[in-house]
């Protein structure tokens, strides 16, 4: 089990901080809720934070219904109020405290609002106990003859308050230990398998059978009566969500509105991105003109001169301008999630994905793919199947991540005109296919057949909030700069380095570099790919450590310093046709480059959430042969037209 | 009748459950238990469900459809 643990000094208090695993409930049936159970119930715990998602207020509040049958005091943090706002809704912040007896706060966990506060709250209740805290007043008022309205928020009927008084005595006569008689009484009620081994008594006249799903249905009818007492404005929102599934979700139009909403999105990303590179271009290109000319100007020495224009610049300068199309196609994944379609692809899935044995909620890490592989293969964790997960984190690196897309760009535009953004359109369907076949092949060849379980909550659709969909972009382009910064820059260096050192020492001659000898070696690996030059295999070697290095490489390689811009794109085409790489071989590339082993980055996270090195190794070298066969296919049918 | 046969904008109360034990206890925790109203709202062929549960909406595979017994 995860449970993270950190400190805080506040109210001169030494506060420790546990956060323990995301659960709905607190039941003895998975190890999970167990463990998290007996831990709250320790002595170790002084105060409880329940941290419920307010724009789904329902279920959340069945969590913090348990959690206060613990008795221990409970702090409610009402994350994502933004969500709740933005849909219209309000939630009365008197009357919500007031029914459950306990302090309520707003926060937003993003934005980092009201965590003072809620620390504050927490600080202030933790020795609260005294029934007075509590000042709910029920809707009825009960016949019993022991009114726990004054006690509990949670009151159940007459019938099995009776029960829970029954049993209590009875524990109290046999367990004079137990600290929590209504909650032992209520778990004994429920059959509760842990407590029933732990406290066994004999009341056949009480527990006569299993009342779980009494006691869950009575929670639920109190949390319909605060729902509808604290939740204003609620119908209007639900009305325009039930509109637009029956359009987004139809039976049969559901599949094509998705790939419709898809090819839109890499529209944009093509057109629009393209639209905006034209002026970044023209500012590296001015900015790099600059440093060449001041560098000459100074007098600096050749070697470093070379390393800073040819190595740095070429490499690094050439990935930032494609920042414009990354920027846009996160800008158009941040909306399908923000707006709450995301979730909804599961459910228009779920007939294609099983057939391939998997759920519809499988798709989801797939479309995150789009993006960039490393959150989408974490994104699997929330498939509960242990084996689809593997699954999925086999086939989701061949989706076309963002890292990609400079490859199609540059090599579709200098090699198919007119026709490019079919081109590299076709990559990304390209990608799907290969990924929705191995699916399938492992679907066949796998005898345990396992049943799979589509489950999604579908939320409400709301116009994407500005400030998330920023902050999710953000995170994205930071990422793609830092990465530039970074691994890409390394890269370029260590390129320029293999590929101006020799035998010899410094050399001006590419071919007797260190570079031109490794990749000579890999030519008989490549050709039969339609990729046997050396100079090809360097950059594709390279690319493992970062998609985006293809490219940068391939500027380093051609010492073309401005490649993405017309002018570059022209030069690089002269030098390539002169080798005789023609748009076939530049198909092959692109088709290699989508499929071929995953980045460096991805093959870690692959590490980490299957927590075998093993896995890892195997998914390399699969996806090594996957590219290499089908790019084998390209090339050979390719050369016969 | 089962649920996976349910139609679009019908309500039905569930009868019964049968599941494995954790998908139950799932489906609990989201306030589906004996007695609950469901919603119907939209069907694809195969019993693939949105359902409306206590004001939730919730995605159901078949699997998991034609496995609850509904009134």
């Amino acid at each position: 089990m995860e449970k993270v643990e950190g400190a805080i000094k506040d109210h001169d208090l030494n506060i420790r901080l546990v956060d323990l695993p995301g659960t709905y409930s607190l039941t003895s049936y998975t190890m999970e809720e167990t463990v998290s159970r007996q831990f709250i119930l320790s002595d170790e715990v002084d105060v409880i934070i329940d941290v419920a998602d307010a724009s789904a207020l329902e279920r959340n509040l069945y969590l913090t219904l348990q959690l206060l049958e613990l008795g221990k005091p409970v702090v409610l943090a009402l994350n994502m109020m933004d969500i709740v706002e933005k849909r219209g809704m309000e939630i009365d912040l008197h009357r919500l405290p007031e029914m459950l007896g306990i302090p309520v706060i707003p926060v937003s966990a993003r934005k980092r609002v009201g965590l003072d506060v809620l620390l504050h709250a927490a600080a202030h209740h933790k020795d609260c106990t005294d029934p007075t805290c509590l000042i709910h007043h029920h809707k009825f008022s009960s016949r019993h003859p022991h009114d726990h309205h004054a006690e509990y928020a949670m009151v159940y009927s007459d019938k099995i308050e009776d029960k829970i008084d029954l049993i209590t005595e009875e524990l109290k006569k046999s367990y004079p230990e137990i600290e929590n008689y209504r909650w032992h009484s209520i778990k004994l009620l429920e059959q509760d398998k842990e407590i029933t081994e732990k406290y066994p008594i004999y009341l056949p006249q009480v527990i006569d059978r299993n009342y779980e799903s009494d006691l869950i249905n009575e929670k639920y009818d109190f949390i319909q009566e605060i729902i509808s007492e604290v939740v204003v404005n609620k119908e209007r929102q639900e009305q325009m969500t039930e509109k637009a599934d029956r359009v987004l979700t139809h039976r049969i139009f559901g599949i094509p509105i998705f790939l419709g909403i898809m090819a839109v999105v890499f529209f944009l990303t093509f057109t629009i991105g393209d639209w905006l590179k034209g002026y970044l271009e023209m500012g590296i290109e001015s900015l790099s003109g600059l440093i060449r000319d001041g560098l000459t100007a100074t007098g600096v020495n050749e070697m470093l001169r070379s390393l800073l224009v040819d190595g740095i610049i070429a490499g690094v300068g050439g990935i930032l301008t494609f920042l414009p199309n990354i920027f846009i196609l996160f800008l158009a994944l941040a909306f399908l999630e923000d707006s709450g379609y995301m979730a909804r692809v599961a459910y228009v899935m779920e007939g294609v994905m099983s057939k391939l044995g998997l759920s519809g909620r499988a798709f989801i890490p797939m479309i995150l793919g789009f993006g960039c592989t490393v959150p989408a293969i974490m994104a699997s964790r929330a498939l509960e199947n242990r084996r689809d997960r593997f699954k999925v984190m086999l086939v989701t690196p061949f989706m076309s991540c963002s890292a990609r897309l400079p490859i199609y760009i540059l090599f579709a535009e200098m090699f198919f005109g007119k026709k490019a953004m079919l081109v590299a359109y076709s990559m990304y369907l390209i990608g799907l296919i290969v990924a929705i076949l191995v699916a399938a092949v492992l679907h066949l060849i796998d005898r345990r057949r396992t049943e799979n379980y589509l489950l999604i909550e579908l939320p409400e659709y709301k116009i994407p909030s500005g400030k998330t969909v920023a902050i999710y972009v953000w995170e994205k382009v930071k990422d793609y700069l830092t990465k530039a910064g970074t691994t890409i820059f390394i890269a370029s260096v260590v390129m320029w380095v293999i590929l101006n050192f020799g035998a010899e020492g410094y050399t001006t001659e590419m071919a007797d570099s260190f570079g031109a000898v490794l990749g000579h070696h890999l030519v008989p690996f490549f050709m039969p790919v339609g990729l046997g030059f050396w100079q090809i295999a360097v950059a594709l070697i390279a690319g493992i450590s970062a998609k985006e290095v293809v490219v940068s490489s391939c500027a380093v390689l051609f010492a073309v310093p401005n490649i993405n811009s017309g002018s570059g794109m022209d030069v690089l085409t002269g030098i390539l046709e002169r080798m005789g790489f023609g748009p076939l071989n530049a198909l092959c590339l692109m088709i290699f480059s989508l499929l071929y082993i995953p980045c460096a980055a991805s093959l870690a996270t692959i590490r980490k959430e299957a927590a075998s090195t093993k896995w890892m190794l195997f998914s390399a070298v699969f996806q090594l042969a996957v590219a290499w066969i089908v790019t084998f296919a390209v090339y050979q049918i390719g050369s016969l037209l | 009748m089962y649920l996976s046969e349910g139609r679009t904008g019908k309500q039905y109360k569930v009868e019964s459950i049968r599941l494995p034990v954790q998908m139950e206890k799932r489906l609990e925790a989201l306030g589906m238990t004996r007695g609950t109203e469901v919603d119907v709202l939209n069907s694809k062929s195969r019993g693939v469900l949105i359902v409306k549960v206590r004001g939730s909406r919730f995605a159901l595979g078949r699997n998991i459809t034609r496995n609850i017994i509904v009134g």
